[in-house]
């Protein structure tokens, strides 16, 4: 860290308030029957820097990720994304605002090629118009374009000998990776990562760690979900701590674990259910 | 899983058989003059007051309907399949039961050999119910429980049900033929009671389609196995790894469901006084319609959702022509997903 | 030998250009976009009624065909707007029952006037005009082995229309299905959710399925009466487990699958009857029991396709139309 560190005078306490936040939430409040699954006060994420968000199971992390990026809707609450509110902004919306997610579950689209899977990626595609799709010329170029960028990226993911094999065929850790490029195509100026290293093999890990920083490098705000504290301390800038609903920690990763509360939660929880998990998909 | 019925759901029962009712008024004024299709009704004696012979009509169909339904209900509860081929189980039990009774002389397909068997109706009611719950078993041993193994998903199981469906229908119409059958030529006897006509066998049907339906509840709500069923319903996997056989129940719910819509098909031909290949293939959609009505894979719902159906199919001949009774039914089915996709007495889930 | 004349015969016919538009309809609908429409021959309906009332009462040939697509593509809409946005079987549901509804309404007698109720719209009250642009003369024609009549029901001339319509669509699926939108649909097939994070409207894009592949239904349903009436009962459930069947057949998400499974469904059917008829006494299979013995072995071969061999004959194996 530099001395330019946006979080030089950032307060260790939850719902810190941020030197330039590109995401702010308030009051979210997201309950299934009588079950409290999110009660987030206050929350915000550092602008170009990487935000990792964790807790034990049933923390209600991927809700809270649900619910940031509309696939979700929460009982009450204000969130914004570059100062823009996306109450009740679709999913898709949220992704053409420039904030990209991925799943936890991973969502390659098995019977396409790899290739086929980044081109959808990419946004403002004339050819997506129905009309426009009779009359090549009119997105050939752009067709073109993108799959340049999409082989750069292939590239960098040590993906593009597989770029004509279908995304099925891929391994799970490659299928991790290919979810994480294909969310990259759109150029988007915010990734969030649903436990971006679940499932992947440790020889697997340590690339995706360092496309994760490269990522920071070029400017992307980068938020993510994870349970190993390794990967978290090797390259997150700033952790956020949730347990039962709510944010009970902030801090830098070398200290946050030291939080007492967090221990807490950390042990008392260990066997509750997954509430991510329980509430419907 | 005793779905706590609080007064929002009835509100919105109420307001979906409101807006039918509306809608039923709106095709009736489009329609133009309907009323004199209805008025040809059979039983226009004196002291019967249509209405209330029609409603109770539509209770009684909506009995033999559950019988068939509430299987379909156990098999996607328990499975997840949509089983297009449960309409042909309904024919299957009265072409069954026909086959056994008559005094026609019948043959097996491919056979050149015809024969009488002539049974009285009871016991070849029974013969025909075992035989069908047999299918069922047979089906699942030999079918579905190989695809569930290979894990074929649902849609392509629906698929193969349509196939299967497809492929018994045409086989039973091989098999007895092309025209309407009569399982008993027994007059029925009609009794008056208060302003509706009740017939011996229509009461008798009644009895025995109760009597099977508290047996079904009883069995689910009372007995192990019916709790191990429901478990199964609620979370195959968990069901699995507390114990329960989950193959041996999904078997078992077949053979009940075959069993289940066997019954049914022999009551409605009993009380429609005569049967056809294809009366099962016609009450598919109504039984799709009780059950999606009542919230899918819900037994209890399956049977709110039947008696729902039965009433509207019966009561809106009052005021259109009898041609379009199924029409209303399939309305109100469309409506209810529009206003509330998880059926009556479904729990509130996300979907989609 | 007859049986193989027959069989060619029946590889050209109207009928089974009609049945392959139905498909590529559903191709659309299915095949790209994995959306469960078991409503086909309701599409289908849609549109007969749609050409042959406009015509019937004076309009001319385009405003039928217009009419006709316009019902399609508000039925769409229609089924579309409640249930896109729920669970796949929804979908299903809903469109066998709105099939049926379009069915039982159409042979009504509350609307005689307007359908012909359960006797439908003979073929003499709205083929006239079409059978008037025939290039053909108006008598028999033998062209090569077969023998059509020149203008009149199934005819070279409508022979030559269908295949040409057939023509069109395919070049339509192939155009749109290797476009960056069919590019779309292939992706809500896989997975919904993650094209939703992509940032494109899948309900939007379901929709625009959903209306296209109804709309090339109901040519179907046009290219199906001009061969023969327009008659209710024709088009009920059987009609659209048919071209369910014929699709997984010539293999879904294909481009020539669903042509290719059309002609080798309406051929088999023959071929099964003649040979049936041809070497199995009456006494076993008397010739009223043809039909549904061999449309029994219908419903057998979609189980079979299903279970053993879900791509078709022209699928490749690893791009199943079926997800996991």
């Amino acid at each position: 860290m530099t001395d330019t560190d946006p979080f030089a005078h950032v307060p260790h306490e939850p719902g810190a308030p941020k030197k330039d936040p590109i995401v702010t939430a308030d009051n979210v409040h997201r309950h299934f029957g009588g079950l409290t699954a999110v009660e987030v006060d206050h929350f915000e994420v550092q602008r170009g820097a990487i935000t990792a968000l964790i807790g034990p199971n049933g923390a209600g992390k991927s809700t809270f990720f649900n619910l940031l990026t509309g696939f979700d809707k929460p009982q009450s609450g204000e969130w914004l994304f570059n100062g823009h509110s996306l109450k009740g902004v679709s999913p898709a919306a949220v992704a053409r605002a420039g904030k990209v997610r991925t799943f936890q579950l991973t969502k390659a689209l098995s019977r396409m090629t790899v290739i086929e899977n980044m081109r959808l990626g990419a946004s403002r595609q004339r050819g997506e118009n129905f009309f426009a799709a009779f009359v090549p010329k009119l997105w050939a170029q752009r067709e073109e374009e993108i799959t340049a960028q999409a082989h750069v990226l292939l590239k960098r993911f040590k993906l593009y000998e597989k770029k004509d094999d279908y995304a099925g065929s891929l391994s799970g850790g490659q299928r991790k990776l290919l979810e994480m490029a294909r969310a990259l195509m759109s150029e988007p100026e915010m990734v969030m990562l649903d436990e971006p290293m679940a499932g992947v093999n440790p020889a697997l890990t340590e690339s995706l760690l360092d496309h994760i920083v490269e990522l920071k490098n070029e400017g992307v705000t980068v938020l993510f979900v994870e349970h190993d504290m390794h990967m978290v301390r090797r390259i997150s800038d700033w952790v956020v701590v949730m347990a039962e609903g709510r944010i009970i920690a902030e801090g830098p990763p070398s200290t946050v674990m030291q939080n007492e509360e967090v221990q807490a939660a950390y042990l008392g929880v260990h066997h509750d259910t997954d509430l991510s998990e329980e509430g419907p998909a | 899983m005793r779905a706590r019925i609080d007064r929002r759901v009835l509100l919105r029962a109420a307001l979906v058989l409101v807006v039918a009712a509306i809608a039923i008024t709106v095709v009736l004024t489009l329609a133009g003059p309907a009323g004199a299709t209805a008025e040809v009704d059979v039983t226009s004696e004196p002291g019967t007051n249509r209405v209330a012979q029609n409603f109770f009509n539509g209770v009684v169909f909506g009995l033999l309907l559950a019988l068939a339904s509430v299987g379909l209900s156990l098999i996607y509860g328990t499975t997840g399949l949509s089983n297009f081929a449960h309409g042909e189980q309904v024919s299957l039990g009265a072409m069954l039961a026909y086959f056994l009774a008559t005094q026609q002389p019948v043959s097996i397909p491919l056979i050149p050999v015809e024969f009488t068997i002539g049974l009285p109706l009871w016991l070849a009611a029974i013969i025909a119910i075992v035989l069908a719950g047999g299918s069922g078993w047979l089906q699942d041993r030999f079918l579905w429980s190989k695809l569930r193994k290979r894990r074929v998903g649902v849609v392509q199981q629906m698929i193969v049900s349509i196939g299967l469906s497809l492929a018994l229908l045409n086989f039973l119409q091989w098999w007895i033929g092309p025209d309407r059958v009569r399982l008993s030529r027994a007059i029925e006897e009609r009794h008056q009671i208060g302003p509706i006509q009740l017939g011996s066998i229509t009461a008798m049907s009644i009895v025995i389609s109760v009597v099977v339906l508290l047996g079904v509840g009883y069995f689910l709500m009372r007995t192990r196995l019916g709790r191990a069923t429901r478990a199964v319903s609620d979370n195959p996997a968990l069901a699995a790894a507390s114990g329960i056989k989950v193959d041996a129940i999904i078997r078992l719910v077949w053979v009940m469901a075959a069993s289940l819509a066997a019954l049914g098909g022999i009551l409605m031909a009993l009380y429609d006084s005569g049967t056809k290949f294809d009366v099962g293939a016609r009450l598919l959609l109504l039984m799709f319609a009780a059950v999606t009505l009542g919230g899918l894979g819900q037994p209890f719902g399956a049977l709110v959702g039947s008696l729902v159906i039965g009433i509207v199919v019966e009561t809106s001949t009052l005021w259109l022509g009898p041609d379009l009774k199924y029409a209303t039914a399939l309305g109100i089915l469309i409506l209810v997903l529009l206003v509330r996709p998880q059926g009556i007495l479904g729990r509130a889930e996300r979907v989609g | 030998m007859d049986l193989l004349f027959d069989l060619l015969r029946e590889a050209i016919a109207p009928t089974t250009a009609a049945f392959a538009l139905a498909a590529i309809g559903l191709n659309f609908h299915f095949g790209l976009t994995g959306l469960l429409n078991m409503g086909q021959a309701g599409f289908m309906l849609l549109g007969m009624y749609g050409y042959a009332i406009t015509v019937r009462e004076g309009g001319p040939i385009w405003l039928g065909i217009i009419v006709a697509i316009a019902c399609a593509a508000v039925f769409g809409v229609i089924l579309g707007w409640p249930t896109l946005k729920l669970r796949g079987d929804y979908l299903a549901i809903v469109t066998i029952a709105a099939a049926e509804m379009i069915r039982y309404l159409g042979r009504s007698q509350n609307l005689n006037d307007l359908t012909g109720a359960s006797t439908g719209i003979r073929g003499n009250d709205f083929k006239g005009s079409f059978e008037e642009l025939s290039p053909f003369p108006d008598s028999m024609v033998t062209i090569g082995p077969f023998t059509f009549h020149g203008t009149r029901s199934t005819s070279w001339w409508l022979v030559l229309v269908g295949w040409t319509l057939v023509g069109l669509m395919v070049l339509l699926y192939w155009r749109l299905s290797k476009s960056p939108w069919g590019r779309v649909l292939k992706g809500i097939r896989e997975d919904e959710d993650a094209v939703r994070s992509l940032g494109k409207n899948v309900y939007s894009y379901k929709m625009q399925a959903l209306v296209i592949g109804g709309v090339i239904g109901a040519l179907a349903g046009i290219v199906w009466s001009l061969g023969a009436s327009v008659q209710p009962d024709s088009m009920g459930r059987p009609t659209t487990f048919w071209v369910w069947t014929l699709l997984l057949l010539g293999g879904a998400a294909t481009v020539f699958g669903p042509v290719l499974g059309s002609i080798l469904f309406w051929c088999s059917l023959v071929l099964v009857k003649g040979l049936a008829s041809a070497f199995i006494p009456t006494t076993v299979l008397s010739s009223q029991q043809l039909e549904p013995f061999s449309l029994a072995l219908v419903g057998v071969t979609l189980m079979c396709l299903v279970i053993f061999r879900p791509q078709g004959v022209l699928g490749d194996k690893k791009e199943l139309a079926f997800n996991d």
